[in-house]
Order: C-alpha cells, then structure tokens, then sequence
C-alpha cells in the first residue's frame, strides 16, 4: 500500500478534493487551465517536497509524496505536479535553484526532449544521460516541434539545440538513479489511476441496467471487473514495493532501480488487461468525450510509454537477469535484492 | 484509499539464514539423488522418507507451540520452507497438507488427546491428512455435500463418498465434511460437520484414480457404515461451513499458488545459461517481473496472517492471479527454449517441462475455481 496518511499526502489529498473535481479535467482539456489548482499546491509548499532545506524545500520522506502523487493521479490532475516534483529533485540534486513555477522533466543524449505538459511548465529541468550534467531551461526557448498526440497532458518534442540554459551543473547521479525514480512516479501514478478507474466503473455497472436489471448482476461483468481488480492489486504492489526500496535508498535511489524496472514493466504489460475490461463495461459511453473514463485510460495509455514502453524494459531486464545465475534470479523474486552483493 | 491491503515488508536477515540452510539441504539431498525436481511437487511428488528427514530438521510444524512437537514459529518462517521446497521441485506432498490446514485445524478444534498424540507425529513428517470436501455431487458447489454422519451410542456413524482426495492413499486421516443434521429448507449452510476419520478403520475403502499424466495421486474414499468416536468431531457441530471457508482462505494465499511450475523455468535457465537471444530477454523481463509482483502480495498476505488477519479477499485475488501466472509461466520457458536446440536438452529438463504441462490443469481448479476466486472478489467490490 501506498502511504496516503502522511500530512504531505492528506495536504495534497485535500487540496485535490477541493479544487479539482469531475468537471476540472474536462475543463483544462477545454483550455480552461485551473490555476486556482496549482496556485494550492504551491502555497502549501508541495511541489518543493522534495527539496533540500538548504534550497528551499522541506526533503519529505519518499513514501509520504508519493502518497501526494497517488492523490493527484486519482483526481486526472491537470497540472504537472507530479512532473514538477522530479524536475525540482533533479534540480536540487545539482544545487541549481528552484524555479516558483511549474516545471517538467526530460532524460536527453542530444539536444531533443520529449517533455510532458510541455505547453504548461514554464521550466524544464534535462538530465544529460551521457555526461550526469542537469540543466535547467526555460521551455519557450526551445523550438517546439510535434506534439504526443496520445497525451492527455500535451507532451511534446522540444527542441534545445543552440539555447543556453538557465543554469547547468555537474552532479554525481546515475542515469539508473534518476531513472529508478521517474520510472517510480509513473508507476505509483499509474496504479492510482487503475483504481481510480475501477472505481468508476464499479459505479457505472452498478447504475446501468440493461435486460431489466443493473449490468452490476450480470456475472460476465462482475468476471471482467474481478480480472481488472486483480491487476490493479497487482499494480499497486508494484509500484509500492519500488517506492518502499527508494525509500530506504535516500541518498543512493540507484539501488531502487531494479524494483523500479519491475514495477515498470508489471504495470506496462497489465494496462491492456485493465483498461480493456473498464472500456468494455462502459459500453459507447465511456467513448465518449463527455464522459470521464478517459481522463484515466487515455494517461494510462499515454505513461506507459514514458522512457520508452514496457517492452523495451522487459528485454533490458531480462537481458540483465539472463546472465546472472538462476540463484541470483531467484534472491531477487523472493527479496527484492537483485544484484550480487 | 486503497481497495486492497497488502504490506510490505522488507527482508528479514534471521530469515535469509533460515533460507540459505533450506538451500543447503534441498542441493545436498538433490545431489545425492534422493530426489528428482518435479512441478506441482506439493500435490504430485511424495516421498514418505522425504517428509521424515525435513521433520527431523524442524521443518514441518514450525508454526506451534513445542509442547506439540512444533518449532515456536512464525508463519514467515514457514513461509520462507515452503517456498524454498518448492523451488527445489522436493517431494513435499505427503506432510504438505498436514502441516498447511489440518495441524492449524486440530490445534484449533482438537481435543488435548488428539494434539498430543497426532500433532507430534504430523511434525516428524509421519502422519499425513487428506482433504475430505469434494464429492461427485458437489465441486465448486460445495454446501452439496451428502455424505453423512449420524449421531450413535459414543460417537458417528459414516456413510458416503469423497472424491478427488490427494494422498489418501498414505494418509492416516481425513478430515471430511459431513451433513450431521439436514439443511434448514434453501439454507445448505446449516448442518454440517468437520469430522476427523482414521482412514484405516472398517468400512473404509480408498481407490486410486489415474490422471492424464499418469499420476495416481487423486483417490476416491468411500464410507460403510464407519463409526467413529465423540471427539472425531473437529469443532462445533453445525459450524463446519464456517469452518471450512476460513480453512480455504488460509491456503489460497500460499507460495504455491504461483510457484507450482517455477522449477519449469529454473531447469531451462540452467540449460539456457547465455544462449538467450532478444525475444526471450524480453519474455524472461516480464515473467519476472510478475513473479516478483506476486511473491510481494503473498509475502504481503502471510504478513497478515501472521498478525492474525484473515484477508478473503486479497487471497482470492492472489490465487487468480498466481494460477494464472503457473500457466503462462510454463508457456514462455517453450518459447525461450527455442533458443536452445531440442537435441541438447537434458531428459531431466525434458520431462520436467513436460510434467509441468500435463500436470497443469488442476493449478486452476484446486483450492476453489477461478470462477469461484472471481465471485469472491466482485463481492468485495459490491457487485453481488
């Protein structure tokens, strides 16, 4: 289970209730961005979780955020708050100075970046994979090129070459530090937008009635939601277990990258056998624009590709794991520790 | 807040040292060809002198208390055994039913006679129990039991079938559900009994019945005129339905609910040893990463019980889950031994694999059919 009783999580969980209800995804969808919503977080202080106190922040535990992010992915958030987290974590990794605005994220080799909420977030805070460098960039100076037509949150493909950053600085983090916790957010944001989407369809099965009865009775849906909670549960364990090892590695997150890959590739793969079933229950309604199912599905489908798809990870894990001993394979499944120690 | 509740729980090193002495063991005992690795080894391999040496060691029993033979124990220490024989593919079958549900059951239910006497020996690994539930009337169905017993002079007097009961054939008892008295009009529920049998009294007969992979571990039980004593009586009378719903959901959570086919996997690794090309590096990332997934909610789950939850529930989905992840597990080891030409496959590996697919059907339907674990949950989420 995910930690959502911690003051950060209920802060954010309160603030989430209050100011972002059904209609405020449909509405940013719209170009009626709330404001209101991100003005909250930020005078609470919740995008600076993260933080050193030495920069500004109040370094919250791991685990008590991500039970803020679980908030926010259960209410569809439109603003990048969780993707302002890890870019405030990047930057206070290099002791670049946080940005009061919102921020998103990007893991280049080049000078292009794919950058969630990249209409949105005033500054992009790029982890350099080949040198370990982070650098913080104003988005508009970029040159935008296209856009991830299958992102709810308009993700788009920035361009930074030529333009000087705001700030750049050397670090000593691992391509595989920064990943382990990208790799974690998505999967706990993942995993609360899976229940939150059971939710909702458990709710519409339980009002529609068809052949005179609630589609709620009917056994072929009460199966197919039965499958849907399962990978949910299964969801949530993964994303917890990778949150829990990041947790206990503060000051070395590259120790969590395993459980990470885990979690990422469990949730990658049991997205179809989510969002299939919850589409399925809907009927022509959950298709529908108006209705709310796709705040949820259209970013499942959407973060499942964040730092490449499920797929990729599968083979580089497996890739890992194949030249390891069948011993440290199974110490691994049975504890979560996956290298040789 | 969260739908389901599995903790986590981290690494325990008094636990890993328990571990790494089960590995020792299980190697040398392997090595010494005291036994070959078999799937499904909880259900089809059993090794009578087996179960001896593993409770010489303490490893049977491990949960209660000395003064029944049993170690002082938590069920994570337990944990930590099953899973380990069941990597090993070890002959576990005939104390592992015992030692799961019926010791639990006795220390529960039984009379002091009856721990002192049967509970030490279930530990030596040397008195086995069969299941006493499914009977040609009633499977997933199962308040149709028929089999009834009637109240005489001192104690009951038996008469009917069991079926599909593995093991009975060495097992010393039975612990069988029974109708003592009959159901109250549509409520089956009532009136019926969990009654321990010594299944070499009179009037029982025990026929083996062969299943397609030529196992024979499965038995019809049948009962003429039986009688046994008072204290044959597990628990209240009247309270077996009750009864036999917590025992089901203490055992659906087990590692071998998604263990059974791992020595599949870990006999091809062996042999597969840097010959994996891509497409296999993506099916072993992904089948491990869901074997890790559900080892967290089992893990998660004993946790519970050990604090003396009982999540229904949450082992339902585990047992749904992890069935399901047995069968693909045995279908990506096919594919991933593509990359190993057939003539180079030891007859070891080669009839593990096998066994592994024969032996497959059941994964589905023991301990409650997936049908049932679905209707379980869809309750929890207020659909019935």
């Amino acid at each position: 289970m995910i930690n959502t009783n911690a003051m950060v999580a209920e802060t954010a969980a309160k603030i989430y209730t209050d100011l972002c209800g059904r209609n405020i995804p449909h509405e940013a969808e719209a170009g009626h961005y709330p404001q209101n919503l991100w003005d909250a977080l930020a005078e609470n202080g919740l995008p600076l979780a993260w933080v050193s106190e030495e920069n500004g922040g109040f370094a919250a535990e791991y685990d008590e955020v991500f039970g803020a992010i679980w908030a926010s992915a259960q209410a569809a958030s439109p603003v990048p708050f969780a993707e302002t987290l890890v870019a405030n974590w990047l930057l206070d990794r290099a002791a670049i100075a946080i940005p009061e605005s919102a921020s998103s994220f990007a893991l280049i080799d080049g000078p292009i970046a794919s950058v969630p909420f990249a209409d949105i977030a005033a500054h992009v805070a790029i982890y350099h994979r080949e040198t370990g460098e982070i650098s913080l960039y104003n988005s508009t100076d970029a040159i935008a090129e296209k856009s991830y037509p299958l992102s709810p949150d308009g993700e788009r493909r920035l361009n930074f070459s030529g333009v000087n950053p705001v700030a750049r600085s050397a670090t000593n983090l691992s391509r595989r530090a920064v990943e382990a916790l990208i790799l974690t957010v998505r999967a706990v944001q993942m995993a609360a937008t899976m229940e939150a989407a059971l939710n909702l369809s458990i709710a519409y099965v339980s009002e529609r009635e068809q052949f005179g009865r609630p589609l709620s009775k009917f056994q072929a849906i009460q199966h197919q939601l039965a499958v849907a909670a399962s990978e949910s549960a299964a969801a949530t364990m993964a994303a917890t277990q990778a949150a829990s090892v990041l947790a206990q590695n503060k000051s070395d997150t590259e120790k969590a990258w395993h459980e990470a890959v885990v979690a990422k590739v469990q949730i990658g793969h049991s997205v179809e056998a989510i969002t299939v079933p919850f589409h399925q229950v809907h009927g022509a309604m959950g298709y529908t624009q108006e209705y709310d199912l796709h705040h949820y599905t259209r970013r499942l489908w959407a973060w499942r590709d964040t730092l490449d798809n499920e797929h990729h990870w599968s083979k580089l894990l497996g890739a890992e794991l194949a030249v390891t001993s069948p011993d440290q394979i199974w110490k691994g499944v049975t504890t979560g520790e996956w290298v040789a120690s | 807040m969260q739908r389901f509740h599995f903790p986590i729980i981290r690494p325990d090193p008094a636990l890993e040292e328990l571990r790494g002495e089960l590995q020792s063991f299980l190697t040398e005992e392997r090595e010494a060809g005291n036994f070959r690795p078999e799937p499904e080894c909880w259900m089809a391999s059993a090794d009578t002198e087996f179960s001896k040496k593993m409770g010489k060691r303490g490893w049977i029993g491990l949960t209660w208390s000395s003064q029944y033979g049993g170690q002082d124990k938590s069920a994570l220490e337990r944990y930590i055994v099953t899973e380990e024989t069941l990597r090993a593919g070890a002959p576990v079958a005939a104390h592992w039913i015992a030692d799961r549900q019926h010791a639990p059951m006795l220390l529960e239910h039984g009379t002091e006679q009856q721990k002192l006497d049967i509970l030490p020996r279930i530990a030596a690994g040397e008195c086995y129990f069969a299941i006493g539930l499914s009977e040609p009337g009633a499977g997933s169905d199962l308040a149709n039991v028929k089999t009834k017993a009637e109240k005489v002079d001192g104690g009951w007097k038996i008469n009917g079938q069991k079926i599909w009961s593995s093991g009975a054939h060495i097992c010393h008892y039975m612990v069988a559900l029974l109708r003592t008295s009959p159901a109250d009009g549509r409520n089956r529920h009532v009136g019926l009994s969990q009654i321990m049998v010594d299944l070499n009294l009179p009037g029982v007969t025990v026929k083996p019945i062969v299943d397609l992979s030529g196992d024979a571990h499965f038995n019809e039980v049948y009962f003429e005129d039986v009688i046994v004593p008072d204290d044959a009586l597990l628990g209240e009378e009247g309270g077996g339905w009750k009864q036999v719903t917590g025992e089901l959901a203490m055992e659906r959570s087990g590692p071998e609910r998604f263990l059974s086919s791992y020595i599949t996997l870990e006999s091809a690794l062996y042999e597969l040893n840097g010959k994996m090309g891509s497409d296999s590096h993506a099916r072993l990332g992904k089948l491990i990463a869901n074997l890790r997934t559900l080892r967290g909610m089992s893990w998660g789950i004993a946790n519970l019980l050990h604090q003396g939850v009982s999540p229904e529930t949450e082992a339902a989905l585990v047992k749904d889950l992890g069935n399901r992840l047995e069968n693909d597990l045995t279908q990506q080891v096919r594919a991933l031994l593509n990359d190993l030409p057939e003539e180079e496959w030891s007859d070891d590996m080669h009839r593990i694999i096998a066994m592994g697919i024969l032996r497959s059907p059941p994964n589905t339907l023991r301990g409650g059919t997936t049908e049932v674990m679905r209707g379980i949950i869809a309750r929890q989420l207020g659909l019935r």
